[in-house]
């Protein structure tokens, strides 16, 4: 590995491999020549002159930001979180457990990691996605030195928490992994980075790289793609689900195997210490809510992920087999995952208990922890001064920091629907719910319809509603309403 | 019956030398109020007493307050302090009544089984001044969060990071750590732009707190006497690198979001705008 230190120059041009290009020389470039080209960089130290390095100036730095930015925006992950590290007063950096969000996209997504591709030349074709091999789109490489150059100049100033690198696959796998291995190492040993940095492992690389840069990295990911199987094969023929869950199994191994060795020895280098995460593509394939569901609750038990991210399917490229999506991104639909993702994590929900093979999917008027409540009225309402923690979690409109408020205050006292009002319930859901000293807030029936229609007569306030619009308009007229709550019921 | 009203100095200094003061008297809590600051309404039949910060008096209320009140709420109330809210020195005041009145934690029988122990005095969100400094405190915990994500460095000339801000609740003293400890190798200052106090942290040392002072707050950090000027935002010379990564970071900023997802809201509800006048990547719009 050291070896390769010397292999910094690589700078392979825009557009150098597009395959479906008009240029006739460039469309011949075949994968030996990528690596025989690789190896002449190697030995000379200079990209060769004429051939397929046929550029003349090298790319602004500016514009590869752009490109390989732009390229990697559709990784969801951003979180810096899982991993509380202090500076040891050498270098730069520190990481906080809670993890920091920097700034806030027009998209409203959080930025705190500088996310960009090492390169967006890939080999693979996979239909979603905009850097796959039959797109026509400027293609971009940085050099680990820019990588680590800019993470630094971004850390010092707050911009960035740390580094998110991701990449298209050059030559193979295995030598992808070794050029994010070598950007990773130089910004930790030579730039002395204690921040952040997670890296994506790629499926099909060599075991052992993937080890080594554990030992470096935070966090690491292995994205899933889609949630099953078949969907993987219709829309992603390069890749398969034996090699995506492979270095999964084996970052999962490495992370328990660590956490014995530095029980043993207290200094043991630590292998991603803020765990693994994955991602999959929601809306692309026919999956229901509740197989991903079902999948990301093995996910969780089985590879003991730390995350699990949905990504609504965002309409890049043209092809039969993508569905197309007049509405836009089914953002609602991931939503809805988003919250059941929580109620499975936080709130000691199983996904059997939310969804079955009857009703695969979610309400779309009413959130699952609603709705689930709405279908278990028997074990309501719950008397806020005497129900232990995992009942009280389980009230609609209690979250996991009023509950364990309420926990707390009353141990000083009763508590009254006033005192729940400062702990930070939400009353107009939890009321339907909850008893406090035996009595209900207002005198309600405890009866599906019911309840059910007052829920939904409550705007839900949704994250990505623009211009505080909901997707339903208020309406003067009951029938609206009418409609609705039957449809809720129904569904 | 008679009513106290002891007008403090708006520091934490000042405010737990009132807490002193008010047990000094010897009266039933509920006739002793704490104030900050110049009183309007005064009110009849109450007798005001100004209260001078005092040191000793000071350390002593901090030392009880941490010793039989525990670490949180002494952290909660430091922050609480940090509110430019005129009742958080009453409600300072009489959630320590309420956690010394609660049972020590060593005592025993049936009772300390059952009743929360002192250091559970911020649990009880029933006490409205307990209630009051929990709120105050959870704001200027976020706030001091908030710059801790949006706060931004600028590059001076001379290599000193470079960060104004202007929070509600005064936060400086506990964002300054975390970039203390980010940042060790690092020449940088903070300023509070609306209090006037500058935080400098010089590379491989301590970090220190200058308050009103506009001038030589550089010279500490360079040993370079040439620059007393007071600072104000023209007379910055932002160094060659420092507009390169601006606008790397700006474009950077631009081209991560996805246009289907488009957001306003959700961006204003997570990054409000009063922030965003300090952050680079809003600049020049």
């Amino acid at each position: 590995m050291a070896a390769d230190f010397g292999r910094t120059e690589l700078t392979v041009s825009e557009s150098s491999r597009r395959v479906r290009s008009n240029v006739a020389q460039e469309s011949a470039v075949s994968q030996d020549n990528i690596i025989s080209y690789r190896n002449t960089i190697l030995q000379n130290g200079t990209a060769p002159g004429g051939g397929i390095a046929s550029h003349k100036d090298p790319m602004p730095l500016m514009r590869k930001l752009e490109i390989l930015s732009d390229a990697a925006k559709y990784d969801v992950s951003c979180s810096s979180s899982g991993v509380e590290r202090k500076g040891d007063g050498t270098g730069i950096g520190n990481t906080s457990k809670a993890g920091i969000c920097h700034s806030f996209s027009a998209d409203g997504r959080c930025i705190s990691l500088l996310k960009i591709l090492f390169t967006n030349e890939c080999i693979f074709d996979c239909k979603y996605c905009i850097n796959r091999r039959s797109n026509d789109v400027p293609r971009a490489s940085f050099t680990p030195d820019e990588i680590c150059e800019l993470t630094i100049q971004f850390y010092r100033r707050n911009y960035i928490e740390g580094l998110f690198l991701s990449s298209g696959i050059l030559g193979s796998p295995s030598d992808t992994m070794e050029l994010i291995y070598e950007a990773v190492y130089k910004l930790r040993t030579v730039y002395r980075f204690q921040g952040y940095i997670h890296v994506k492992a790629i499926p099909g690389a060599d075991p052992e790289l993937v080890r080594r840069l554990g030992l470096l990295a935070d966090r690491m990911s292995v994205n899933l793609e889609l949630p099953t199987a078949e969907g993987l094969k219709t829309l992603a023929p390069n890749k398969h689900r034996k090699n995506i869950l492979a270095p999964m199994r084996q970052i999962q191994q490495g992370i328990t195997q660590n956490k014995n060795e530095i029980a043993v020895y207290r200094h043991a280098p630590s292998f991603v210490p803020a765990g693994q995460s994955t991602q999959m593509i929601i809306g692309a394939t026919p999956e229901s809510d509740y197989q991903i569901m079902m999948v990301a609750e093995s996910l969780y038990q089985k590879f003991e992920l730390k995350r699990v991210y949905y990504s609504a399917f965002v309409s890049v490229n043209e092809d039969k087999d993508l569905p197309a999506l007049p509405g836009g991104p089914p953002l609602l639909r991931e939503h809805r995952l988003y919250q059941a993702d929580w109620l499975l994590r936080f709130y000691g929900f199983e996904a059997g208990e939310l969804l079955s093979e009857a009703k695969p999917n979610f309400n779309v008027l009413l959130d699952p922890k609603a709705d689930w409540a709405l279908r278990h009225l028997e074990q309501f309402p719950v008397e806020i001064n005497r129900a232990d923690y995992r009942t009280i979690l389980r009230v609609p409109g209690i979250g996991v920091k009023s509950a364990q408020r309420i926990i707390r205050a009353r141990r000083s006292g009763n508590l009254n629907f006033e005192d729940l009002k400062k702990i930070g319930v939400t009353l107009k859901r939890a009321l339907y719910f909850i008893t406090c000293n035996g009595k209900m807030m207002y005198p309600t029936k405890v009866e599906e319809d019911y309840i059910t229609r007052n829920l939904i007569g409550e705007k839900e306030r949704l994250p990505f509603d623009r211009d505080g619009m909901t997707y339903r308009q208020l309406s003067l007229f009951d029938d609206d309403q009418e409609f609705l709550w039957k449809q809720a019921i129904s569904s | 019956m008679e009513e106290y009203y002891l007008i403090c100095e708006d520091s934490l200094e000042g405010i737990f030398t009132g807490i002193y003061d008010a047990y000094l008297k010897k009266k039933p809590h509920e006739q002793v109020h704490l104030c900050v600051g110049e009183e309007e309404n005064y009110r009849l039949f109450a007798v005001y007493e100004e209260c001078r910060p005092d040191e000793t008096k000071a350390v002593k209320v901090a030392r009880t307050i941490g010793r039989k009140l525990g670490t949180e709420a002494y952290m909660s109330i430091c922050r609480a302090l940090a509110s430019p809210e005129a009742d958080k020195a009453e409600a300072v005041y009489k959630t320590v009544v309420a956690g010394l009145s609660m049972q020590s934690s060593r005592g025993c029988g049936l009772h300390t089984v059952f009743a929360p122990a002192r250091g559970q005095v911020m649990g009880n969100l029933k006490n409205p001044f307990v209630h009051r400094v929990f709120e105050l405190a959870r704001f200027t915990a976020n706030e001091a969060h908030y710059h801790v994500e949006f706060l931004r460095f600028r590059e001076l000339e001379n290599g000193i990071l470079y960060a104004p801000i202007g929070p509600k609740n005064n936060v400086i003293t506990f964002i300054v750590p975390h970039f203390a400890d980010r940042l060790p190798l690092e020449n940088f200052v903070i300023h509070d732009t609306l209090r006037e106090i500058y935080a400098l942290h010089p590379a491989g040392g301590e970090w220190y707190l200058v308050s009103g002072g506009q001038e030589s707050w550089n010279n500490g950090l360079t040993g370079d006497n040439a620059t007393g000027d007071s600072l104000t935002d023209d007379r910055f010379n932002f160094s060659q690198e420092e507009k390169k990564y601006s606008e790397l970071f700006t474009h950077f900023f631009h081209t991560i979001a996805i246009k289907e997802r488009r957001n306003d809201q959700l961006q204003r509800n997570m990054l409000p705008l009063r922030y965003r006048k300090y952050m680079t990547e809003f600049q020049g719009k």
